[in-house]
């Protein structure tokens, strides 16, 4: 269930989990998609020790000003073909993105990812038990809020 | 962001974790209300809304008029912004890169076999 501070996006590619799980922790996949729209993630930027507790790595180079964002993570979880997760813990207090990969059985895959920025103070249960508005439907909500 | 920003965006998640708090911001959607009268629907004391009334002024989602002795709430929009904008610059960021790798995987496919006809 999606809280607010999370994020669930989910996806249908035409192609195999396998294929799916390898083009986002291939290097070689994944600098052909991997940056923001006008970045490139050059080959060699990009570190991958694919293991819970291994470096995910990936230096994004702005094509217009030459300028580098690198995004540090670590594998917490490395589960080919299904499943990935990666922590960063220098963004916003602690980022953590999950991905799941669903084989639909017909050459197609539901990709789901997954992804919390959990303040400090939601490690406390009781902040945490009213949590269940799913954030799609929270967007929808403030948009009626704003337009009310 | 900075980390203020981030801070005041922590506190407004947790703000919203409680039923009864989104319950009094949609009741706020609709106008500004007092405490009594945000209390009416409620089985609990003015009291404990005012304790949640104070969670949400400090998340910055509502604030209070000074202008009357009752000191009617009102939505804060701006707050509510700041969290939308939260959720669609990660949903924007994952959606182009998924478009990038449909790209990708089009490529591949198409390049060792050739396609059948349907």
């Amino acid at each position: 269930m999606t809280q607010p501070g999370e994020l669930t996006y989910r996806r249908i590619h035409r192609a195999s989990r396998e294929l799916l799980f390898d083009c986002m922790t291939m290097p070689e996949h994944l600098t052909k998609f991997w940056g923001p729209d006008g970045t490139s993630t050059p080959i060699n930027g990009i570190t991958v020790d694919l293991r819970p507790g291994g470096a995910f790595e990936t230096a994004m180079v702005n094509d217009a000003d030459g300028s580098r964002y690198t995004m540090r993570a670590v594998y917490i979880e490395v589960r080919r073909p299904e499943k990935l997760a990666w922590t960063e813990s220098a963004v916003e207090g602690g980022m953590t993105t999950t991905i799941t990969f669903e084989d639909l059985g017909d050459g197609r895959t539901q990709v789901v990812t997954h992804q919390t920025n959990v303040p400090p103070i939601m490690a406390n249960p009781d902040a945490r038990k009213g949590f269940e508005t799913s954030l799609r439907r929270f967007a929808e909500y403030v948009v009626q809020l704003r337009s009310a | 962001m900075t980390i203020t920003a981030d801070d005041q965006l922590s506190a407004t998640f947790a703000a919203l974790a409680d039923p009864t708090r989104r319950a009094i911001l949609t009741r706020l959607a609709a106008g500004e209300a007092t405490v009594n009268e945000l209390a009416a629907p409620f089985s609990l004391t003015q009291q404990a809304i005012s304790k949640h009334i104070k969670v949400l002024e400090s998340a910055g989602l509502i604030s209070r008029m000074r202008v009357a002795q009752a000191r009617p709430c009102r939505i804060e929009a701006v707050q509510f912004d700041n969290v939308a904008e939260w959720i669609d610059r990660h949903r924007q960021m994952w959606q182009e890169r998924y478009d990038r790798l449909d790209a990708h995987l089009a490529e591949l496919q198409s390049a060792p076999m050739p396609k059948e006809s349907q």
